[in-house]
């Protein structure tokens, strides 16, 4: 983990980088102190032992004519010794630095201060501790040392040592461990607003679900919210503007076509047959560009909900689009086709039907006269598709993926389009969560256009109805 | 045949009453609902063109009026604004077809001699498609250029589940169904057999199109 914290660090991290290392910082000495205040305790015990020995010689000491003597015989020393392990050794010495009785080697580690002064020392190759006790009597300073070897000391520091640590390890693991828990969960309604946030598509601008929101993020949410009205708002009135405006061209469009297309049969009109027909295809191609427009807005995201959608039978909607264009592929000498098989999807039959008109527009737009087009839908409820395939030029691969966007048009084309049509397809058909792919017909000639719509949830399965009758 | 425009927008209007009259239809022109009453109460019409956004009575009002006054004058809507409620609410409303704006002369004019053979249908049991063709449904007895020409009973089938759907799309399905009365073990293959030889019999006074994977539709000839 890294310790720098910038103010993007997430909160969970920043969190736990504030936390944990103090914490673990703090603990560490708090098992270093607890460890030291052990020792100090624990020598203090054993050095008390060792100097109530030291006493307990000194109050044997005898005077006799001036002379100090002590009246310990040696076989009473067992009694000092705690363990089998332990050595334990001790000598008497009189005012003139003469031993009295004991270990003539200890004589050498006289000890300073104090009385009793206690002090480190070796004896031969032993570590020992040991007291000097400084006895008056009336024969003068007596000097009682008493020594023992460290094994104990050493075993019980190791057991301080081992329990503490093993405690403190212990105890900061646990902590360490509880941080995190808490920190995560005391993070998790924050991030089930993120979980909200990331699930949405970019396009949803419903709003966010505020309950369960803590109250420090509850500003920010709101704010989204608000922000998300203001873009259903804006997105509304937008699609309003664009409707009205088609809406609004449309009856003098209507007129203007109608006008035209009389003004071309009319016999006093002969001889400006080429111009009325540049007129006619120009006003044919606002027409159409209005009309487009129309349905583009109608298939904003921000127009539908999903819970609109209803149950839709495939095949009568291919059946009416087929009918629809059937004239117009008549007049361009192409064969409208189908190759229908049962298929159903959750969606709106109003938008799909605008989807597959535009492919079948396309279609029949840009495939020369003998051409065939053929509409295909199938897949039952399980993996329902619609599909349109001509045998006209195709579109290039390298096209493909820009064809799809709003008013490109592929270099060179011919027809009435407006660039507009895959647009439409891709909008509607990201609605409905379906998959556009465009592919080369059958023999690698013409475009096969396929909209794979997902599963029909299946507890709709088997209910399905047609939405909209013709 | 006679039919009322209704239509607030001159431009548009002028170009349907001029359109439907180089088709053949004698044509009137109402600028409201109210005075397009007053017309039909006056004269007598085959059909009415109404839009929708008429000023004063809008047109699904009109139609609905004229529907609970028991009219049976068929009536193609127009609308410059299209949602699936108002189509659905016009056609529950009683009218007949239903036209975007725009759309083309002879697309309208197709729809309107549609509307008017079916209302004649439904009157006298006479059938006329284009100029030459007359099938009188009672009498069950075709007529081209005013010569009879013999069908047989399932010929005569095809062509009256054809002809009562003209301009529309017919499914093999339906002409099968419609056929099997007289033969249960009817095949899509017969259907077609069925269809070719009614074809030959119409020969140029009317064309029956292959749709392919669908079915049929009877369509005037080409001129």
């Amino acid at each position: 983990m890294s310790l720098k914290l910038d103010p993007t660090t997430s909160i969970h991290r920043r969190l736990l980088v504030l936390l944990l290392p103090p914490l673990a910082l703090l603990m560490v000495a708090g098992g270093f102190a607890d460890y030291r205040a052990s020792m100090v305790f624990m020598r203090t015990a054993y050095d008390q032992s060792l100097a109530d020995a030291a006493f307990a010689q000194a109050a044997l000491l005898r005077v006799v004519d001036g002379k100090i003597y002590a009246q310990l015989p040696v076989p009473a020393q067992p009694s000092m010794h705690a363990t089998r392990t332990e050595k334990f050794y001790y000598s008497i010495w009189g005012p003139d630095n003469t031993l009295i009785i004991g270990n003539p080697q200890l004589r050498e580690t006289f000890a300073g201060e104090g009385n009793p002064a206690y002090a480190d020392s070796w004896l031969g190759s032993h570590r020992i501790r040991l007291v000097t006790y400084r006895a008056a009597t009336t024969a003068g300073v007596a000097t009682v040392i008493v020594a023992e070897t460290t094994s104990r000391r050493e075993a019980a520091r190791h057991f301080i040592l081992t329990s503490t640590w093993l405690m403190d390890f212990i105890l900061i693991d646990s902590t360490l461990l509880l941080v995190w828990i808490g920190v995560r969960y005391g993070l998790k309604p924050l991030l089930a607003v993120r979980g909200q946030i990331e699930s949405r598509s970019p396009r949803e601008l419903r709003p966010l679900d505020t309950s369960g929101v803590p109250a420090e993020v509850r500003p920010l949410v709101d704010a989204l919210n608000g922000l998300f009205e203001v873009l259903r708002e804006a997105a509304r009135s937008q699609r309003q503007f664009v409707a009205d405006a088609a809406h609004q061209l449309r009856t003098p469009i209507a007129g203007l076509v109608g006008h035209l297309e009389l003004l071309t049969q009319d016999p006093a009109a002969a001889g400006l047959e080429s111009r009325l027909a540049v007129l006619r295809d120009g006003m044919s191609r606002v027409a159409h560009s209005a009309n487009q427009l129309l349905a583009l807005a109608r298939a904003e995201p921000s127009a539908n909900l999903a819970d609109h959608f209803q149950d839709t039978d495939l095949v009568p909607l291919v059946e009416r689009v087929i009918e629809r264009n059937f004239d117009r592929s008549v007049k361009a000498r192409l064969d409208l086709g189908a190759d229908l098989a049962a298929a159903s999807v959750a969606g709106s039959a109003w938008l799909i039907e605008d989807l597959l008109g535009n492919l079948v527009d396309n279609a029949i737009n840009y495939t020369p006269a003998g051409g065939h087009v053929t509409v295909r839908c199938g897949g039952g409820t399980s993996e329902p598709y619609l599909e349109v395939e001509d045998d006209g030029p195709g579109i290039p691969e390298a096209e493909r993926g820009r064809v799809r966007q709003r008013f490109y048009r592929l270099p060179g084309s011919q027809g009435h389009g407006c660039g507009l049509g895959l647009a439409i397809v891709e909008e509607i058909a990201r609605l409905h969560r379906a998959a556009v792919t465009i592919d080369a017909g059958a023999g690698d000639h013409g475009t096969r256009i396929r909209v794979q719509f997902p599963a029909l949830p299946a507890a709709r399965q088997g209910k399905t109805a047609n939405a909209v009758t013709p | 045949m006679r039919i009322l425009v209704v239509e607030d927008n001159d431009l548009v209007a002028d170009a349907i009453a001029r359109g439907l009259g180089i088709a053949g239809f004698a044509v009137d022109r109402a600028p409201s609902a109210e005075l397009a009453a007053t017309a039909l109460a006056a004269e007598h019409f085959d059909l009415a063109v109404v839009d929708i956004g008429l000023p004063g009575e809008d047109g699904l009002t009109f139609v609905r009026r004229l529907r609970s006054q028991g009219s049976t004058l068929p009536v193609l809507i127009l609308t410059a604004r299209e949602t699936v409620a108002m189509r659905v609410e016009a056609l529950d409303l009683g009218a007949d077809d239903f036209l975007m704006k725009p759309f083309e002369q002879s697309e309208l004019a197709a729809r309107c001699r549609a509307l008017i053979r079916r209302a004649n249908l439904n009157t006298n049991g006479q059938l006329n498609f284009g100029s030459r063709l007359r099938i009188d449904v009672a009498g069950r007895q075709l007529r081209i250029d005013d010569k009879p020409v013999e069908l047989t009973g399932r010929e005569w089938l095809v062509l009256e589940c054809l002809a009562f759907s003209a301009g529309r799309v017919v499914s093999k399905e339906r002409l099968q169904q419609a056929i099997a009365r007289w033969d249960q073990a009817m095949t899509p293959n017969a259907v077609e057999v069925y269809v070719s030889r009614v074809r030959a019999k119409l020969a140029d006074a009317a064309l029956i199109r292959t749709v392919r994977g669908l079915g049929y539709r009877l369509d005037e000839p080409e001129a």
